[in-house]
């Protein structure tokens, strides 16, 4: 189900989606408010985060999202260096980062970041039970149980199962790399934030709503990789030579 | 032997084409203690091991591939160096690129590649992690650098890997062939590609996934993040990151006046309006592209939307050096046709800045009647003409006709063939032709084309002291603009400290310059030994010191005789050589280089 509100004039209006597939729906801009013109229920002002709140946790805390910008990016890695080393003892690996920035035909980079979503596709995969990952409505991650419980290499189900291709396998022992948002400090955005001192950041943290935990769901490299040579190199799509 | 606690993996692959034997060398931490990596590293190896006076289009001639102790860290803006000596110029070598491959490559856990020998016939070699082998590349021949990446990728059924590739330039030996890398990238002076070529190597493969080991993790960590605020910092570089070094093309030419326009006839050309920058944004650039864990974003990637024969067109550029050279140096004035020429050269493997020079070099002997149609397979080298820049770029790479096999030779060889004043316009150092900058307008920069070890190269360092500085990034592998300055202007010993706690190490500051002297005095005992480099070459070309500049805001200026000889009384002042450039007894023994006193008693 898809879940929307209508906002005043000028206001910004979030709009939240849990169902996977809206993505391919269209958006339209209208008069400084956003509209759902797929969104078939209206819920009412205050009432936004309300379905998902579990009463502690304030809506930002809980409502984190990983969010990309794809066009901007440089391809400088510096989210696959911060993300490795905050995990991996502070030691720079690209190969066991969450997050990672793949090259197609050298001149699209592509950051890969996990989007978080509700009902994901990895967890609904996983065929171990107790599951060896779950969606936390808290935190907003597809907690990873432990290694004792994922059956790593032999199985990675998850792995196929990513719509956008985010998953990857450890390189030394199989298992699936997860994206933990850091507990709750993503250092992939600080990272990315950082390095942007003249350009627009890629990445950013989102709270749910229109376009974020959404946008690019559906969506794997060669299809983000072929709609920004699209975006970017036209009239050359194929990026060959001329 | 000593392995060191971090920064490196304590052993380099040795691999030799003419057996197909590949075997592992355990590397001593004192040899990385004195010569760190890259420029240093190399110069000592190849003095070591290559046979004196060898072909460097025999199979004898080594290839190094360097990545430094800072690859793969956290250190910002790192890159790779590969040395060898160059068939280009007959001395050092030490070729620097940006691009993925030098971090990928430090991923894999060697410290760096010994490559020996030809293979039969052509030849790939795959470094994934411990995994190497050598594989065909019988259907790579001749393919253009990126069909040969992309193919690569195809074959291995992974586009993780990082390729490190030569284009037909390399494969036909033409002695100012490069190295690319991510396609756009070169690995560009002295003509590493022609090496690989001789060596039956199209190209090496590349992918890591192991992590360097770092001595004291968090104080490396919070140095290398003040590094790299510093690389962000430098107010002069701000420009850079939005409008990447072709910015400097208009700045060149309305303010420095040092912009090379013509085969260096003339420092003043206006039409760069149409060439540079602002022309760059207006109708090609699309993104700001960037080498790993660096701020600076100073390439530019575009789609051409001109509307006109290359339209669409994709490529990476223009930077200063490949813009001046492949524009106004051939007095073109259209921003298209440089940059498809730019894009060729990448695309045939063919050192941008070389071909710019060798080019405009022709197309003035054309215009003063020395070169006629004939000598040139009719094609009508006349400046402005883009169309026949390109295709000129086309036939050196494959040495085609009369014409191709008479550009290729470089300046000096085509000035010593065609005899009589051909010479006089001749624009090279050491056989190396110069980078786009003309010396008069910008005296320092003589310094930098004059008395570097590798010739006619802007990345040597514009001062005595600013050259230990630029062997210390060539050597540590970092990028000459994006650390060079921040780093050497304002706190040099960061380098140090950076490699104490990287390595384990107790590096004092001072150790610094003593270093730099050190990665500079073993590549000039090189040069003395293969070439007999002295005083006597430590020049400019004539035309510097003979004609003043016509116009522009510098009009009238000339490298002067005295100005000649204070570059070079203050060098060799600096590095403790002898008044014809010849390194003293004294120096070697402090620099710990006695190894080469008889070749230096000789000189
Ligand atoms: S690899 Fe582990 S987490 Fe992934 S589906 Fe299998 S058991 Fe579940
Ligand atoms: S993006 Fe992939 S890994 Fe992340 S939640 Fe969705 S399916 Fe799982
Ligand atoms: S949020 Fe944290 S775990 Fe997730 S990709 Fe970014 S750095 Fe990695
Ligand atoms: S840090 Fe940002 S700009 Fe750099 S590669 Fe990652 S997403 Fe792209």
């Amino acid at each position: 189900m898809s879940e929307s509100k209508e906002g005043q004039k000028g206001e910004v209006v979030q709009v939240t989606l849990d169902r996977r597939g809206f993505v391919k729906g269209s958006f339209t801009l209208v008069g400084g408010m956003l509209l759902a013109i797929e969104a078939s229920k209206l819920v009412g002002p205050g009432l936004l985060f309300a379905a998902d709140a579990p009463g502690k946790l304030k809506p930002e805390e809980m409502m984190k999202y990983l969010y990309a910008v794809r066009e901007g990016c440089t391809g400088c890695r510096s989210c696959e260096y911060a993300c490795s080393m905050y995990h991996n003892n502070g030691l720079v690996r690209p190969s066991v980062s969450a997050v990672h920035v793949k090259k197609y035909k050298n001149v699209i980079d592509i950051p890969m970041i996990c989007w978080h979503c509700e009902d994901a596709p990895c967890v609904k995969a996983c065929p171990t039970t107790p599951q060896a990952i779950v969606k936390d409505k808290e935190t907003n991650i597809i907690k990873y149980i432990d290694d004792k419980t994922c059956l790593g290499a032999k199985c990675n189900k998850c792995i196929e199962a990513c719509p956008s291709g985010f998953l990857r396998r450890h390189p030394d022992t199989g298992w699936p790399i997860f994206c933990d948002l850091c507990g709750g400090d993503p250092q992939c955005v600080k990272a990315c934030q950082a390095q942007a001192t003249d350009t627009a950041p890629v990445l950013s943290t989102a709270k749910k709503g229109f376009g974020v935990n959404l946008a690019y769901r559906n969506v794997n490299v060669k299809d983000a990789a072929e709609g920004l040579m699209q975006t970017l190199y036209y009239p050359n799509t194929d990026g060959g030579r001329r | 032997m000593a392995t060191p606690k971090g920064g490196y993996f304590g052993k380099m692959l040795e691999v030799d084409l003419s057996s197909g034997k590949i075997s592992t060398r355990a590397m001593d931490e004192q040899i990385y203690k004195d010569y760190v990596g890259g420029y240093g590293l190399g110069a000592h190896l190849l003095y070591k091991e290559l046979p004196p006076k060898t072909d460097p289009l025999s199979p004898q001639n080594i290839l190094l591939i360097l990545p430094g102790p800072f690859n793969g860290t956290s250190c910002p803006s790192t890159r790779l160096n590969m040395c060898f000596k160059s068939p280009h110029t007959g001395i050092f070598a030490h070729t620097e690129v940006g691009g993925n491959a030098g971090n990928e490559f430090k991923w894999t856990g060697w410290d760096g590649v010994i490559v020996k020998g030809k293979a039969a016939k052509p030849t790939y070699l795959v470094i994934h992690n411990d995994k190497v082998e050598l594989r065909d590349a019988s259907k790579l021949w001749g393919k253009d650098t990126y069909e040969t990446d992309e193919a690569i990728k195809a074959e291995l059924k992974d586009d993780e890997f990082r390729t490190i590739v030569i284009g037909p330039a390399g494969e036909n030996k033409v002695t100012y062939a490069c190295i690319i890398v991510d396609r756009f990238r070169a690995a560009g002076r002295s003509g590493g590609g022609a090496v690989m070529g001789s060596k039956n190597l199209k190209a090496v493969a590349i992918k890591g996934t192991k992590a360097v080991p770092v001595a004291n993790v968090e104080a490396y960590n919070k140095l290398a993040a003040e590094a790299k605020d510093m690389c962000s910092n430098v107010e002069a570089w701000q420009g850079v990151k939005r409008w990447g070094t072709a910015g400097l093309m208009e700045f060149a030419n309305f303010v420095a006046g040092s912009l090379v326009a013509k085969n260096y006839q003339t420092s003043w050309y206006p039409d760069v309006e149409y060439l540079g920058a602002e022309e760059a944004n207006r109708t090609f650039w699309k993104r700001h592209t960037a080498c790993p864990n660096c701020p600076m974003h100073c390439m530019k990637l575009g789609v051409l939307r001109t509307g006109g024969k290359y339209d669409g067109l994709i490529a990476e550029g223009p930077e200063y050096e490949t813009g001046v050279m492949m524009g106004t140096n051939l007095g073109l004035v259209e921003f298209e046709g440089a940059m498809k020429g730019i894009e060729e050269c990448d695309a045939m493997g063919l050192c941008t800045i070389s071909t710019g020079n060798v080019i405009g070099y022709a197309m003035e002997l054309v215009q003063r009647g020395l070169l006629k149609p004939a000598d040139l397979d009719g094609v009508k080298l006349e400046f402005g003409n883009a169309e026949a820049a390109i295709a000129m770029v086309r036939k050196i790479a494959r040495k085609e006709g009369k014409a191709g096999a008479l550009l290729s030779l470089g300046i000096k060889r085509m000035a010593d063939k065609l005899g009589g004043d051909a010479s006089k316009y001749a624009i090279h150092t050491k056989g190396q032709e110069m980078a786009a900058h003309d010396p008069r307008g910008f005296k320092p920069r003589g310094v930098s084309y004059a008395m570097g070890q590798q010739g006619g190269d802007h990345h040597e360092g514009n001062t005595p002291d600013g050259q230990a500085v630029f062997a210390w990034c060539c050597s540590a592998v970092t990028c000459t603009l994006a650390t060079a300055t921040p780093w050497a202007k304002r706190r040099p010993g960061i380098v140090c400290e950076m490699l104490n706690s990287l390595c384990g190490w107790n590096m004092k500051d001072e150790d610094f310059w003593t270093m730099g002297k050190r990665f500079i005095t073993a590549a000039r005992v090189f040069n003395i030994r293969e070439a007999g480099i002295s005083r006597k070459d430590d020049v400019l070309p004539v035309r510097m010191t003979t004609e003043p500049l016509p116009e522009g805001p510098k009009q009238g200026a000339v490298f002067t005789e005295e100005d000649t000889k204070k570059m070079q009384d203050d060098y060799y002042a600096y590095y403790g050589w002898d008044a014809n450039g010849i390194p003293t007894p004294e120096t070697l023994k402090s620099l710990k280089l006695d190894y080469a006193m008889e070749v230096t008693k000789k000189a």
